[in-house]
């Protein structure tokens, strides 16, 4: 019942869309009346709830409450870091005890920090998912052709994912490229889902330990393993959109093994 | 005072409007609202070296909407009612100064409350959504940010919340006279 469009046609109306997007979009607005009516109903509210619903303000008891606590807080902060003046009265030989001391709290240190070291991958793979965005990033290769985008990836990166296209299920390859994450070369197969990119990372066998699912900063990452190369799916899409891509890949991958 | 207060100042403290309309919108009452945007600059205070140059905006308003959640979980508040009388008559006063006579002023009063019941009315994911972008003029990945989800479901969110309304608008309500 409702157009493939609507989204579109809101990002449009909210300023999301890119300029060449944005015309396409309102291209077809031209001949949908569907959207044509959903423009309509997205002004009028938008016009109706800045008329209507008002800008409140926050009190000035409010503002005079938050000054108030800021100087306590300040205060708080000043008298945490005060030097203590004693220090110079005790005896030369506990500077040597307070020295292994901090020796033992590093290596304490060391052992509990060292799975949040290597939960950065997680990090890394969003900020390289945010890296391929920007112009001209994203792919190196651009093809929907596995038989372009797999051999393109020998030689330029550790590992040969495998590729495959699902534009008929809605996931169209539309490239590769390689990027360097995770101290090595990683090949990256890029799709478009509607309006999202999924980066797939390829990560070569010797990869033990994958995120966990996890979302950060509005994105998602879904990682599992085929055959002996770890997969992990970057994308804004939701959860069970990157669910169906993996099942394709993987599916893709027993075809491939045979 | 020092650099910290300083740039807190600058920085965060612009945007205390909007964080104070967002708890203002997610809380039950105008006093829970104050006190949530309290503990929120104290918050952001505490964590204002995090921030490192990124936008305040989302951040704070991050920070209130946790701030909330955290209220709602240790039940201190319960969720959201519509607006009492208090605001209804800061909006009267504004719309009887504006409007040319009393019965115009006695209609869009009318539609004020009509409005802030139906958004009253939405989920609350949805709301605050729909507001962050309508009221506060919010990217989709700001809102993202600030909503902790990811820029689909904040488009989903954000088209459910204006169907919503469109299907609740009273078929009474005139066109609205354009503002923009």
């Amino acid at each position: 019942m409702q157009c493939a469009e609507s989204l579109r046609v809101q990002a449009v109306f909210d300023g999301e869309l890119d300029a060449v997007s944005a015309s396409a979009v309102e291209r077809h607005s031209e001949h949908c009346a569907e959207c044509r009516a959903l423009l309509e109903h997205l002004e009028s509210t938008r016009a109706r709830l800045r008329r209507d619903l008002g800008y409140g303000q926050a009190s000035p008891e409010l503002r005079a409450r938050i000054g108030r606590a800021l100087d306590a807080e300040q205060a708080a902060e000043r008298r945490a870091a005060r030097p203590r003046p004693a220090w110079r009265a005790r005896p030369f030989w506990l500077g040597t005890l307070t020295g292994a001391g901090a020796a033992l709290a590093a290596s304490v240190a060391v052992v509990l920090l060292a799975p949040l070291l290597f939960a950065r991958l997680p990090d890394e793979l969003i900020a390289a998912h945010l890296r391929s965005l920007e112009p001209g990033q994203l792919t190196a290769v651009i093809s929907t052709d596995r038989h372009t985008v797999k051999p393109w990836f020998a030689g330029r990166t550790d590992v040969s994912p495998v590729v495959a296209d699902f534009g008929a299920q809605g996931y169209r390859l539309v490239g590769g490229r390689a990027d360097n994450l995770d101290h090595q070369r990683m090949a990256v197969l890029v799709y478009e889902h509607g309006a999202h990119v999924i980066n797939v990372f390829t990560f070569p066998p010797g990869r033990e330990a994958l995120p966990a699912e996890r979302s950060r900063l509005g994105f998602h990452i879904v990682c599992w393993r085929g055959g002996d190369l770890g997969y992990c799916a970057v994308s804004d899409a939701g959860w069970e959109e990157l669910a169906s891509l993996r099942q394709l890949l993987l599916g893709e991958a027993v075809r491939d093994a045979r | 005072m020092d650099d910290k207060r300083t740039r807190f100042e600058a920085l965060v403290l612009p945007h205390l409007d909007a964080a104070h309309r967002l708890a203002r919108w997610l809380c039950r009452s105008p006093g829970d609202a104050d006190d949530i945007v309290q503990e929120a600059f104290m918050r952001a205070y505490r964590a204002f070296d995090s921030l490192r140059g990124a936008d305040a905006r989302p951040w704070l308003l991050a920070i209130v909407r946790n701030c909330h959640l955290s209220a709602l979980a240790e039940g201190r508040r319960r969720a959201y009612e519509p607006l009492t009388e208090e605001h209804e008559a800061q909006q009267s006063v504004a719309a009887a100064a504006a409007a040319p006579d009393p019965e115009s002023a006695s209609i869009e009063r009318d539609e004020r409350r009509t409005l802030a019941r139906l958004i009253a009315a939405l989920p609350e994911d949805q709301r605050e959504v729909l507001l962050l972008r309508e009221m506060e003029d919010m990217s989709y990945r700001e809102i993202a940010a600030v909503a902790q989800v990811p820029i689909g479901t904040v488009m989903s969110r954000l088209a459910r919340a204006r169907a919503a309304l469109k299907a609740l608008w009273p078929e009474t309500q005139g066109e609205p006279r354009a503002v923009r």
